[in-house]
């Protein structure tokens, strides 16, 4: 069925292990300029992590932070952030550090260490930076979101291990709202839970289930410009979108068209293209498998990352009807 | 006489071996905690594994993303080799590697990662019950109609490979000569059971990744015609073939024969092996029968062949891992786990052919010896690993002052009750006495002492064996 207050616009990506193209993305973000970077994670083992800058219109441009535990390199990485002057901060999972790089890919510094006092991290995921340019890193181990200059000094923390009201378990993904407010993907409570800029508890949404308003490890939250919240729903391999108060508006599953990449694969390997008929699994095809991440620009446009069909999927919120 | 001691001493070292055999060793602490419930209470509850995923597998996917849509088994490697080095149901992850050898299907062919780790998970799930279940559903798996050809066997055209290899590799073997209990037209004839059996087409998995395998059955190109298989003429299909199979006494012989040479011993004792095909037959073909009277039998229990069975690769691997219990949740270093399998020479999920790996002896060469010494020594020597630092307490514990062959008993017990050779036992006391004092507890050299001997037990021949 298709959405209703959205759009499907197109999908970008290919599955390759370098290059052009995207190994389970799992986060992606759009600098000032409208560029797209998508953050590859694939298994540590396989090396094929890199991020990679990337056009609206599928043009490759360049890759950096590929594998390795040099600077400049990463291992394990969970979520990419841009802060005002375009320089993208890093965590990564493996190695307990925030690397941050010019856009163009070029390394500037990395900050961080094992550890759970302030200032160290257990495994940071989901990293967003407020309008000060501070960085909040999900801090998933330790079970608390720390604020850190832009150096990597402490600031504040909120949060410890458990399910009662700004406790945590494995949680992910972090966003911010318009007034620096900030969203949790509480990854194994099955909700996500909103905190004042200061780390007050604000509410809850959703619990464990597969209905509307009901998660399997959400992986992925994002509130846009009108405050609309977005969520991954990773193992229920979804995208649901609420309004500001949590209620529930509703439940992307996917809608997929080969992506300008595949269809040149296609039309290049017609072997592989005969398997593809023969096997017709096109509305399979089309569906969202273990969607991790949302972002969305001042237009109205969503990008959700596809993490296990190595694509980004791209919608437009439908913009509501004029009043008659 | 026997004393309370001993009989104490007695109880750990076979329930030591039974958790070696039935899974991959157990630290000394689950060892008292097993002993508690009773060697047979312990066997049922290892022959009755509560099937369903594990509680950490969302953690798994998490930070192995790309196993979850594993294109490759390199890909599917983090998935399996959480589960073998942490399970808490240990048989269910063995009798899963019993099967995945001897029914084996491999990446070098099928180069899918999702449909090994369903293969896996079918061993898991019919792998202890009924002989005949399990091979009708292997005979639905469709990467085994792929890996074996069955796409390309169509009525009038069969292809021979299913038919074939079910018959001399999975259910009813050759001798030495051979020769098996069926014949060339029986092979013949199973392949025309089995036409129209397939898998179904899956999109190639180069630029969105895998899409999951189906079985396809296609009946306008499925021989119906009268066959004769082992003697009864009809119009079989392919569960058919399966049913006369598990009725005949010579695939109960030879799932007995392969489950006594994985479980007991690497030299067949044929008088047990008989005994265990009796009961198989008696049983229906239910696997968890076999098994049920393997691990309660004298002989399983005997010395004769305690520390006979050479390890496997994934014995040793994971057995060492599991000691050390370094792993509360998955971490990079566990995705690589498989790796040291590969480098010891069993490439999970890739096995070298349709007959499996060669086990026993075989698996040892100066390669693979020094692979295994380096992974074990290094392991063991982990500070930071929650069961070294058990291993040591259980050292601490055994007194504060002990003489060389003292410190060396501890320090065997230590490492999950382990028994080495009288001549093995002489070189570690040896070594022990080089220091020219007695190990003691508050010693600034105990730990290092401790350590060096836990290194040096695990680079004995006497550690290769189960």
């Amino acid at each position: 069925m298709a959405p209703e207050n959205f759009s499907y616009q197109d999908t970008i990506g290919i599955a390759s292990f370098l290059g052009r193209g995207f190994m389970n993305p799992v986060d992606v973000r759009l600098d000032s300029t409208g560029m797209m970077f998508v953050l590859s994670r694939s298994n540590a083992g396989n090396k094929n992590v890199r991020i990679s800058a990337v056009t609206l219109d599928s043009e490759f441009q360049y890759e950096f932070a590929n594998w390795g535990t040099e600077p400049g390199q990463t291992t394990m990485p969970t979520a990419i952030a841009f802060d005002s002057q375009d320089r993208v901060y890093v965590p990564d999972e493996h190695m307990n550090n925030i690397s941050v790089f010019e856009r163009d890919g070029t390394f500037v510094k990395r900050w961080g260490e094992l550890g759970s006092e302030p200032g160290q991290f257990n495994r940071p995921s989901g990293l967003v930076i407020d309008s000060e340019d501070n960085v909040l890193v999900m801090d998933h181990l330790n079970a608390r979101v720390q604020k850190l200059s832009p150096d990597g000094d402490y600031i504040s923390s909120f949060g410890s291990e458990g399910n009662g009201p700004g406790e945590f378990n494995f949680a992910w993904g972090i966003s911010l709202d318009s007034d620096d407010g900030i969203w949790i993907a509480d990854w194994r409570n099955d909700r996500v839970q909103r905190f004042t800029a200061n780390g007050e508890f604000v509410s809850t949404i959703g619990s464990t289930g597969t209905g509307d308003g009901e998660f399997d490890r959400p992986s992925g939250v994002h509130v846009d410009d009108s405050g609309q919240v977005y969520i991954a729903d990773w193992r229920n391999n979804r995208v649901q979108v609420f309004n500001n108060d949590g209620g529930h508006i509703e439940t992307l599953t996917g809608d997929a068209t080969l992506s300008k990449w595949c269809q040149e694969f296609v039309d290049v390997n017609p072997e592989q293209a005969g398997w593809r008929e023969n096997a017709g699994l096109f509305e399979e095809e089309k569906r969202f498998w273990r969607p991790s991440a949302i972002e969305t620009n001042s237009d109205g446009l969503v990008l959700i990352a596809d993490a296990c069909r190595h694509r980004i999927q791209i919608y437009s919120k439908v913009p509501e009807p004029a009043l008659t | 006489m026997t004393t309370v001691s001993n009989r104490q001493s007695t109880d750990v070292a076979l329930m030591a071996h039974l958790l070696r055999r039935a899974g991959f060793g157990a630290t000394r602490n689950e060892i008292d905690e097993y002993l508690k419930k009773g060697y047979e209470a312990v066997v049922e509850e290892l022959l009755y594994p509560d099937h369903g995923e594990m509680e950490d597998q969302d953690l798994v996917d998490r930070y192995f993303i790309a196993s979850v849509e594993a294109r490759s088994a390199g890909h599917a490697d983090p998935q399996w080799a959480w589960r073998l080095a942490t399970s808490p149901k240990p048989l269910e992850e063995k009798i899963s590697l019993f099967w995945h050898g001897l029914m084996a299907v491999g990446g070098v062919k099928l180069d899918h990662g999702l449909e090994m780790l369903t293969e896996i998970e079918l061993f898991r799930q019919f792998g202890l019950g009924r002989f005949e279940d399990l091979l009708l559903e292997i005979s639905r798996n469709p990467g085994m109609m792929y890996w074996l050809d069955n796409q390309n066997s169509h009525k009038g055209a069969p292809n021979e490979n299913y038919g074939r290899e079910l018959l001399e590799l999975f259910a009813m073997g050759i001798d030495e000569s051979g020769e098996g209990a069926y014949t060339e037209d029986d092979v013949k004839a199973a392949a025309r059971a089995f036409t129209g059996w397939a898998s179904k087409v899956t999109p190639p998995p180069f630029f969105l990744g895998p899409f999951p395998m189906e079985f396809q059955f296609d009946p306008e190109d499925h021989d119906d015609s009268e066959k004769t298989f082992l003697g009864q003429t009809g119009n079989w299909n392919g569960d058919d073939i399966v049913r006369m199979i598990c009725g005949h006494r010579a695939a109960a012989h030879f799932v007995a024969l392969r489950l006594y040479d994985y479980f007991v011993s690497d030299t067949p004792n044929e008088a047990e092996i008989e005994r265990l095909t009796d009961v198989f037959q008696a049983n229906d073909g239910e696997i968890r029968s076999v098994l049920r009277e393997i691990f309660n039998s004298d002989h399983f229990k005997s010395e004769e062949v305690r520390f006979k069975k050479m390890k496997s690769p994934s014995d040793l691997v994971f057995g060492t891992t599991r000691l050390v219990d370094r792993f509360e949740i998955p971490e990079s270093d566990s995705g690589n786990l498989a790796n040291n399998t590969m480098f010891m020479g069993q490439h999970l999920m890739n096995p070298p052919s349709v007959e499996g790996w060669h086990e026993g002896e075989e698996w040892v060469d100066s390669g693979a010896l020094i692979e295994r010494i380096n992974f074990a020594s290094t392991e063991v020597s982990r500070l930071d690993a929650r069961g070294v630092q058990e291993m040591l307490e259980r050292v601490q514990s055994a007194g504060d002052e002990l003489n060389s062959e003292a410190f060396v008993d501890a320090c065997l017990d230590g490492l999950g009750a382990i028994d080495a050779s009288a001549r093995t036992k002489s070189i570690l006391i040896d070594h022990a006495d080089r220091y020219g004092t007695p190990w003691e507890r508050e010693a600034p050299d105990a730990i290092e002492r401790t350590i060096e001997m836990f290194q040096l037990i695990v680079s004995t021949p006497d550690y290769q064996y189960c």
